[in-house]
């Protein structure tokens, strides 16, 4: 098992593998590498399958505008299937441009879903991921190379995992079988998903008191979480209720989720903020 | 969290798991025959698995939003049995006359005034003491402690 880094710990000139099964946890780290990136004066673009979706996405996070959010297919520009060293001559081309035009370097975000694809050559994706190591020489070229663990078998997803030097992963507070804890970078918080009782909501307490030792607002994202009890819904108010002034925790949940917290007691507490998700699942 | 005060358990009468009271249900004066959904004992280590089985259950005869109350009202009753009431309890679930009804039993000591328990949401600094409150609004609910131990029964009306 590779060692994994935190989004926030990656450098510039690092070429990351991220493989994924949660979306959340996906937009997250992707959310994060594009706000450092900016701030560090990169360009920036996306490749994306669903790129309308993908740059909503990122906006409903909070990351600022002034992203590209390109379709995926633009790698390979006028050939009918991806071809790697099309791909990293573009990509080449690219940063050469960000450079001259200013920035100090080129960020991007890849989905490699089209390697899984029946008429895109498995063997495109060995020949691009080696083919594009020179770029990141310098330090002036970043990327994240995207995994959907659902679309790619285990052993592509164990040579992407060996050919990036580093695979980029959520800091998780707490895992097993029913619920995962991790950190959220964007917005700053935490991110819980599966079901949560109150024989876990330590877990939950521990998490959120580093939330609040290190950021202003706490952003809860519960959009993936199934199922609160009412222990677990009172670390939520407590933890809310013993912010200090002009702090705040915005809780972002479906509605079965936001129903318990409410009838828990979320209106007594001023500092508790709750964006509620319709239709969602 | 609530009154754990005991209330004079008789030693010998308290036994685990009791007897199923199959007239409970039957002595309705409906005519319609109960549906039994669910009749199983539990422990701590089995409230995933109990939340499991009463969303499945209760979702054949009620719509998602009951389904959900239903799977939170008997995880905070199967907890409250878990965590005060000895360990273990009996869950059953039941239909009978167009109505849901959710048996908790356990043999822990009780109440002193089951009356009383989850009249009043605590205040936010509090840890606990929600269960019974959430309960009691979601659901009609009624407690009855005895020498034995406790009988929570929730009823939600189906739509």
């Amino acid at each position: 098992m590779v060692a994994t880094t935190p989004v926030d710990r990656l450098a510039p000139g690092d070429h990351a593998c991220l493989t994924y099964s949660d979306t959340e946890e996906r937009l997250d780290i992707l959310a994060a590498f594009i706000t450092a990136a900016r701030a560090r004066g990169d360009r920036t673009v996306c490749f994306s399958e669903k790129a309308d979706e993908l740059r909503a996405a990122l906006l409903d996070r909070g990351v600022d505008e002034g992203f590209a959010v390109t379709p995926v297919d633009q790698l390979w520009g006028a050939r009918k299937a991806p071809d790697a060293e099309t791909m990293v001559e573009l990509l080449a081309r690219e940063l050469r441009a960000a450079i001259r035009d200013g920035h100090r370097g080129l960020s991007i975000t890849a989905d490699m879903c089209w390697a899984s694809r029946p008429q895109a050559n498995a063997e495109q994706l060995l020949v691009f991921e080696s083919a594009v190591g020179g770029l990141f020489e310098g330090g002036r070229f970043t990327a994240i190379c995207e995994y959907d663990r659902e679309s790619f078998d285990p052993v592509t997803l164990g040579y992407a995992a060996r050919v990036h030097p580093r695979t980029v992963a959520a800091t998780v507070y707490h895992e097993d079988a029913v619920l995962r804890i991790c950190r959220q970078h964007v917005p700053p918080g935490v991110r819980v998903a599966g079901e949560l009782d109150y024989t876990r909501a330590q877990a939950l307490t521990d998490a959120l008191a580093e939330a609040v030792r290190l950021d202003r607002d706490i952003h809860l994202n519960l959009n993936q979480l199934a199922f609160i009890d009412a222990g677990a819904a009172a670390v939520i108010l407590r933890t809310a209720a013993g912010l200090p002034d002009q702090r705040r925790m915005v809780v972002v949940c479906g509605e079965p989720i936001e129903r318990t917290l409410t009838i828990a007691g979320a209106a007594e507490v001023p500092a508790l903020r709750m964006l509620v998700r319709h239709g969602e699942h | 969290m609530v009154n754990t005060e005991r209330t004079g358990s008789v030693p010998g009468r308290n036994t685990p798991n009791p007897p199923p009271r199959a007239a409970q249900p039957r002595s309705r004066s409906r005519s319609e025959v109960p549906r039994r959904l669910i009749d199983q004992t539990f422990n701590r280590n089995d409230l995933y698995a109990l939340r499991s089985a009463v969303g499945a259950h209760v979702t054949q005869v009620a719509d998602e939003r009951t389904a959900e109350d239903v799977v939170l009202i008997v995880h905070e009753l199967c907890s409250n049995a878990v965590r005060h009431g000895g360990g273990s309890g009996r869950l059953q679930v039941w239909v009978a006359g167009g109505a849901l009804h959710c048996e908790i039993s356990d043999s822990g000591p009780g109440f002193a005034q089951p009356g009383l328990v989850g009249q009043a949401l605590p205040a936010p600094s509090l840890p606990g003491g929600r269960g019974l409150w959430i309960a009691r609004k979601m659901s009609d609910l009624r407690i009855v402690s005895d020498d034995s131990g406790t009988t929570v029964t929730a009823t939600i009306a189906l739509r």
